[in-house]
């Protein structure tokens, strides 16, 4: 148990990209009427750029 | 009795090589140890008319403070909440919770085997979980932070330090940084080296609350709220450790290197925001010479104890 969480907070920043940061960023564009580019959806976009993020700062061990 | 001493009490021995030297020895502080004594127990004697008092307003701001924000997110999700208004009483309630909570990390609530000792813990519990620090592991690193206060080694706070003002605020936010070893990692590499049962609980507790804290973000940004978990959880949470970071920690400790002593470790200093939006900090060294006076009457005791604190080597200069 206390090892799968070590794992699972390993990973946080990814999930909290995937989990948090995607919708948020999805609903932020619907709310100012932003259109995704590449004629995405809002939530495609959102997990798209949160997962990226999110990888980014679980690598780099910093969010910027 | 010291050489010194023996030397002018014997008739016609040699006067000793500087004649302007104390008869008693002195300390660093500059007083012989009778002074130093005779300080202190008027020291005691002053602080002791400050401990104690009222204390219901902490219990009520406490419970209400968390009720009024645990209601935001029921109002949030049925459309009947003013985001930006509920954004900033969240971001308060993160901010203050730290103070109630602190009362309770000292049991100055309630004492051990009083009758009223579980409110003291519930009111620890409620008041920090807006900035998701467990009141288990608040209290274990804050009276580590008491009794190491400035160790670089052993003060949990000592990763606050930084060369000035701007600086200090820019690492509140870089030790919550996932790959730095500041904050709340700090404190969980602290705990697992602890290795005590407390440790081992206060440890468990801070994961069950931040896969809680996890679970609330990602459920209802799924469902459709994110905006709202982000202005009433997400947003306070960080603001309330910003302020708390900086002015609970960096702005009555600066500068930490090698002021460890009692009267050295912490600062008297004048607050740009006033003293209640410092939230009492500018005379936070009266909390560390005593745990037990209130936040609230800090001040009152420090006007009280400033000439001895002066005499006692304190910088008073800005209060």
């Amino acid at each position: 148990m206390a090892g799968a969480l070590k794992k699972l907070f390993a990973i946080m920043p990814f999930l909290f990209g995937l989990g948090f940061i995607a919708p948020l960023t999805a609903q932020i564009m619907v709310l100012r009427e932003v259109d995704p580019p590449l004629g995405l959806s809002p939530v495609a976009f959102g997990l798209l750029f949160g997962g990226a993020w999110g990888l980014i700062a679980n690598i780099r061990g910093r969010w910027l | 009795m010291n050489e010194h001493d023996l030397l002018l009490r014997q008739p016609g021995a040699e006067a000793p090589p500087a004649l302007d030297r104390p008869v008693l020895p002195l300390g660093p502080d500059g007083l012989d140890r009778y002074t130093r004594r005779d300080l202190r127990r008027e020291e005691i004697a002053i602080a002791q008319q400050f401990h104690g008092g009222a204390m219901w307003p902490y219990v009520v701001a406490a419970f209400g403070c968390f009720a009024v924000w645990l209601s935001f997110f029921p109002l949030a999700i049925m459309g009947k909440l003013n985001l930006p208004l509920a954004c900033v009483l969240s971001c308060i309630f993160a901010t203050g919770g730290y103070v109630t909570s602190h009362e309770a990390m000292h049991s100055n609530i309630a004492r051990h085997g009083s009758k009223w000792r579980w409110v003291n813990e519930w009111v620890g519990k409620v008041s920090t979980i807006p900035i998701v620090f467990p009141f288990s592991m608040a209290r274990l690193m804050h009276l580590e932070h008491h009794y190491h206060c400035n160790d670089p080694e052993k003060d949990p706070d000592y990763t606050d330090e930084a060369p000035n003002m701007w600086a200090a605020w820019y690492k509140t936010w870089y030790n919550r940084q996932p790959g730095v070893d500041g904050s709340i990692h700090h404190y969980k590499r602290i705990l697992a080296e602890m290795g005590t049962p407390e440790a081992a609980k206060a440890l468990k507790d801070t994961l069950i609350l931040q896969l809680f804290f996890m679970t609330v973000l990602f459920s209802m940004a799924w469902s459709g709220y994110a905006i709202e978990a982000a202005l009433i959880w997400w947003l306070p949470r960080h603001v309330g450790l910003s302020y708390i970071r900086f002015y609970l920690s960096w702005a009555p400790h600066h500068p930490r290197e090698g002021k460890k002593g009692r009267y050295e470790n912490t600062r008297i200093f004048k607050s740009r925001l006033g003293h209640v939006l410092s939230m009492c900090m500018e005379t936070h060294l009266i909390h560390h010479l005593y745990p037990g006076i209130p936040n609230h009457r800090t001040r009152k005791a420090y006007f009280a104890l400033k000439p001895i604190l002066e005499k006692r080597g304190v910088d008073c200069s800005a209060l």
